[in-house]
């Protein structure tokens, strides 16, 4: 029996921007090249907003990814793209790329970790071209149904939002008609009809999805797995109460990065509480936010320091000082991989109490929640935790194991092995 | 007179032939006839000359040089606020070459005076009986010097028909002669021929003089009507590019006029396309945006390597309206039956096309076949039209049955005839439509030709239905713009109460819109 042959797509080559989905996507595609029985392809969107290069080559979108033959780039112009109805203005990419290299290489298997830059439509043309091949999608946020950078958090007052409706998308852009949601809705949704199964990797993320009118029988929860680190990050140096908690990701309002800082503020002055910021994309805030934060962690110089961005390898040795890991989201995230990267170095997480991180991260047993964009609740909640290392060896001994890549793929490679056998059954049934 | 007519002959000669003779023929024979006289020849050799030759620009212009030379001048009148006796023309409209509006003032001291319009080419058309006169208070004010005396109704607004074609942009006079028996002649500002504004500028003057209609009744009426079928026959089918191969005999076309937002004709395709219903109908787009016409051969031959499913587009050589855009569609249509389809409607799912053709089928007699129309958050559009006016109105509205209302209401879950249903979506039999006409063409691109289409039907014995069945999305108002339908429609609804108010109170007497009724079985509630 021959290899089987899964073709990742991606909308973004992790060497060319950070970002977890991508991390995931590579480390995904270097577990199968690893595994017997299975021949991965991994097709990364590359655009002049993530590269300086523009298209590699005349004549075609794709080229090679550092010499390796299963790896490929694929160049799409960034204003070819519909950020409202998620497809590219340019159909032939579509109709002549994307079919010329699916059909050169014939994967049985699509799955797909995003299609942004890309385009929806990918999902009618592989079904199109390649009708015998199974198509999954791991959804990584919630820009299929939000507009809103696909955070589900309203545009006023930043209240999250569990349900889109054209009308309730409207009001958070009132210069975009109820119409125009429900057309991009019903486009989406008619793409995605091509789907044999949607993965998500929270339950959280599925419910929304289910919401929204994906079909019970063909999503399913499949948690991220991930590669052990090379080294784990040993105990923190020997300290009477455990007050070092770190913050890692980008810094934004999304991420919770005012609730943190409005929070140190209002700490008690017998708290001897400190947080590390390692935050990267800084300079892609706006600029009173980059001013604001400038000003802010300035004041709380002596509770607060800013170490700037950080390379993966790097996480064991600057987990090495830190107690706590503090995930203060204001929307839903998905599954947050820094509470996998915690776990993986025993730390306890002080995590919002909604969406990916109180799906993640259980109160009491490897973490703390407080009540999401509550600064008076993380401030209340750092004060107990960083008081009583018993609370935090405790914590720390409830903490198990984060999902492994092995597992990981050997769940993918029964439904893939699943999905084929039922796609045969329609295409000759057909 | 013996001489003057064998002069008169030559001078009908020299129009076509000689320019020299022409001119030595005016000063020679004619210059020196009193001015009644001339003014007697003028009308005459106008209304003559034209007969034998058809009218031309040519024709025109010396017509004119004709009317130069004989015509009496009058002294041109002043308009000052001391002067009792004022004219005004304010605009002269070309509705055609033949028939034309002009609105303007006239203020005299008494009531009775005559208001005569020339043409450059000497046909004098005497208003006085026929222009809608009425009061302007701005002119009131200017004279307010002068006391109370004058002429109480000084606006005048008017259409009017000429013998023969008018050909010039400028040269038209207006004389006032007043009933004390003064006389003054302004020039016109020069004629405006675009189809377009003349149609906006009149429709605003209506909407000024409304109720009571009687504007709209003795003037606007004409005029619209001659405008819309001049814009709809400069309108002709340019070219048709057929993408892929649709079937060679349907049963069903479907036509969609595509009107400014090109992007629904990816959203309809792409709903099409996962249905195979829709592969056995032909789909007959026609394009009323005329200047989008390379914009959307571009996007149509992407698209259709994309969705694979085979569409024709109909590129008029000008804009003309919903009813004009059906019209083309039609006449390239090849289907036994129609399904006439607005660009921004979207299926809810597969199946609605032979849902609607079966059930026409299975009809005894069915005009027009609607379908359940929603909104995008799942309330009705549309479950079949009926008429409606407030107690004590003469003019009847067009009125949607529980409209609003949630997609599951059951009264709407129930097939049936009524009144008419939308031509948002709507399925006839070819035979059947052409028998009564089609869409009417009279209506400025207005929310009545759908409504007028299915009383033809009903006239002509068919009755229109509502399938619950067919359901699809229709996002009202998003194609044909809503700003440019303001004032228009407040004339179109005129219209058609007009034309159809008869059998529209003859229909409602027997139709229940709150209730479905089920035929020949009464009102089920």
């Amino acid at each position: 029996m021959s290899d089987l042959r899964v073709l990742y797509v991606v909308h973004n080559h992790p060497t060319l921007h950070p970002g977890g989905a991508e991390a995931y996507a590579l480390e995904l595609y270097e577990a199968m090249r690893e595994t017997p029985g299975v021949e991965p392809l991994l097709l990364a969107r590359i655009g002049t907003n993530v590269a300086r290069r523009r298209v590699a080559h005349p004549g075609t979108p794709f080229s090679a990814v550092n010499g390796d033959p299963g790896q490929y780039f694929v160049f799409t112009e960034t204003e070819h793209f519909d950020f409202f109805t998620l497809t590219s203005r340019d159909k032939a990419l579509y109709t002549r790329h994307l079919t010329d290299f699916l059909l050169a290489q014939r994967p049985d298997v699509v799955h797909l970790q995003h299609t942004h830059f890309i385009g929806v439509d990918l999902l009618s043309q592989i079904r199109r071209v390649l009708p015998e091949a199974t198509i999954v999608y791991t959804l990584h946020e919630f820009l299929p149904i939000c507009h809103r950078d696909g955070q589900m958090v309203r545009t006023f007052g930043d209240e999250l939002c569990a349900e889109a409706s054209p009308r309730r998308c409207n009001e958070c852009f009132p210069e975009l008609s109820p119409q125009a949601f429900f057309l991009r809705e019903r486009f989406v949704k008619g793409h995605f009809a091509n789907v044999d199964r949607f993965l998500a990797p929270s339950a959280q993320l599925m419910d929304k999805y289910l919401r929204w009118g994906i079909p019970e029988d063909r999503i399913e929860v499949e948690e991220y797995g991930r590669r052990e680190p090379l080294r784990r990050a040993g105990d923190p140096a020997a300290m009477r109460t455990p007050t070092n908690i770190g913050f890692f990701g980008q810094l934004s309002r999304f991420k919770g990065a005012e609730v943190m800082l409005d929070a140190m503020a209002m700490l008690d002055p017998e708290c001897e509480a400190h947080l590390w910021l390692h935050g990267a994309n800084l300079e892609l805030q706006t600029p009173e936010f980059q001013e604001e934060f400038a000003v802010r962690s300035d004041e709380l110089r002596d509770r607060v320091t800013f170490r700037g961005p950080y390379d993966h390898d790097e996480l064991p040795r600057l987990m090495e000082g830190l107690h706590w890991v503090v995930v203060p989201s204001i929307w839903w995230e998905n599954s947050p991989l820094v509470i996998q990267e915690a776990f993986f170095h025993r730390r306890p997480i002080i995590a919002s109490d909604v969406g990916g991180m109180a799906e993640k991260v259980a109160d009491g047993v490897d973490g703390i929640h407080f009540r999401a964009g509550d600064a008076w609740s993380l401030a209340r909640t750092i004060e107990r935790a960083t008081a009583s290392p018993q609370l935090w060896q405790e914590l720390r001994e409830g903490i198990r194991e984060p999902y492994a890549m092995d597992a990981h793929v050997e769940r993918l490679l029964e439904l893939y092995a699943e999905d084929v056998e039922t796609r045969k059954a329609v295409v000759v049934g057909g | 007179m013996a001489r003057a007519t064998v002069a008169e002959k030559r001078l009908r000669k020299a129009l076509d032939a000689d320019e020299h003779e022409l001119k030595a023929l005016l000063r020679e024979e004619f210059a020196g006839l009193a001015a009644e006289q001339r003014a007697e020849l003028l009308q005459r050799v106008a209304k003559s000359a034209v007969k034998g030759n058809g009218g031309s620009a040519a024709l025109s212009a010396r017509l004119h040089g004709v009317r130069e030379v004989l015509r009496e001048r009058l002294p041109i009148c002043v308009v000052d606020e001391r002067q009792p006796i004022g004219l005004a023309v304010e605009q002269i409209l070309a509705i055609d070459e033949r028939s034309f509006w002009i609105s303007g003032w006239a203020r005299e001291e008494e009531a009775g005076g005559r208001i005569v319009v020339v043409s450059p080419e000497g046909h004098r058309v005497d208003l006085s009986k026929r222009a809608f006169r009425f009061e302007r208070p701005d002119v009131v004010q200017f004279y307010a010097g002068l006391g109370r005396a004058g002429d109480r109704d000084q606006g005048f607004t008017a259409f009017f028909e000429l013998p023969a074609s008018s050909r010039l942009g400028s040269g038209w006079v207006v004389e006032l002669h007043t009933a004390a028996g003064a006389a003054v002649e302004v020039q016109c500002p020069p004629v405006n021929t675009d189809p377009q504004a003349v149609r906006t500028t009149i429709l605003g003057e209506l909407g000024n003089h409304a109720p009571p209609r009687r504007l709209a009744a003795e003037h606007g009426r004409h005029a619209l009507s001659r405008l819309q079928e001049r814009i709809v026959g400069e309108a002709e089918i340019d070219s048709v590019d057929t993408y892929g191969e649709p079937p060679e005999l349907p049963e069903v076309s479907v036509i969609i006029p595509l009107y400014r937002r090109l992007d629904f004709l990816e959203h309809q395709l792409l709903h099409f396309s996962i249905d195979p219903e829709l592969a056995e109908a032909e789909l007959v787009y026609v394009l009323d945006s005329v200047e989008q016409r390379e914009e959307l051969a571009a996007r149509a031959r992407e698209l259709f390597a994309l969705y694979r499913l085979p569409f024709r587009v109909v590129n008029p050589t000008a804009g003309s309206g919903f009813a004009g855009a059906n019209r083309h569609g039609v006449a390239v249509a090849s289907g036994r039956k129609l399904l006439l389809l607005n660009s921004d409607v979207i299926p809810d799912r597969p199946g609605w096309l032979g849902e609607m053709c079966r059930f026409y089928d299975a009809g005894e007699r069915i005009g027009a076949l609607g379908a359940k129309l929603l909104y995008e958050d799942d309330s009705l559009q549309h479950a079949g039209l009926y008429f409606h006016r407030l107690p004590g109105t003469e003019v009847w509205e067009n009125a949607h049955r529980f409209k609003g209302l949630h997609r599951s209401f059951p009264a709407a879950a129930v097939a049936q005839p009524v009144p008419a249903v939308t031509a948002a979506c709507a399925l006839v039999d070819r035979e059947r439509y052409e028998e009564v006409g089609g869409l009417p063409l009279h209506y400025v691109q207005g929310d009545y030709e759908d409504s007028e289409l299915c009383l033809r039907l009903a006239e002509a014995g068919y009755e229109n239905w509502y399938l619950p069945e067919a359901e699809l999305y229709h996002l009202e108002g998003q194609s044909y713009v809503a700003e440019a339908r303001r004032g228009l429609s407040d004339y179109n609804m005129w219209l058609h109460s007009e034309l159809w108010g008869e059998e529209i109170a003859a229909t409602m007497e027997r139709f229940d819109p709150h209730a479905a009724t089920v035929a020949g079985q009464g009102v089920r509630r």
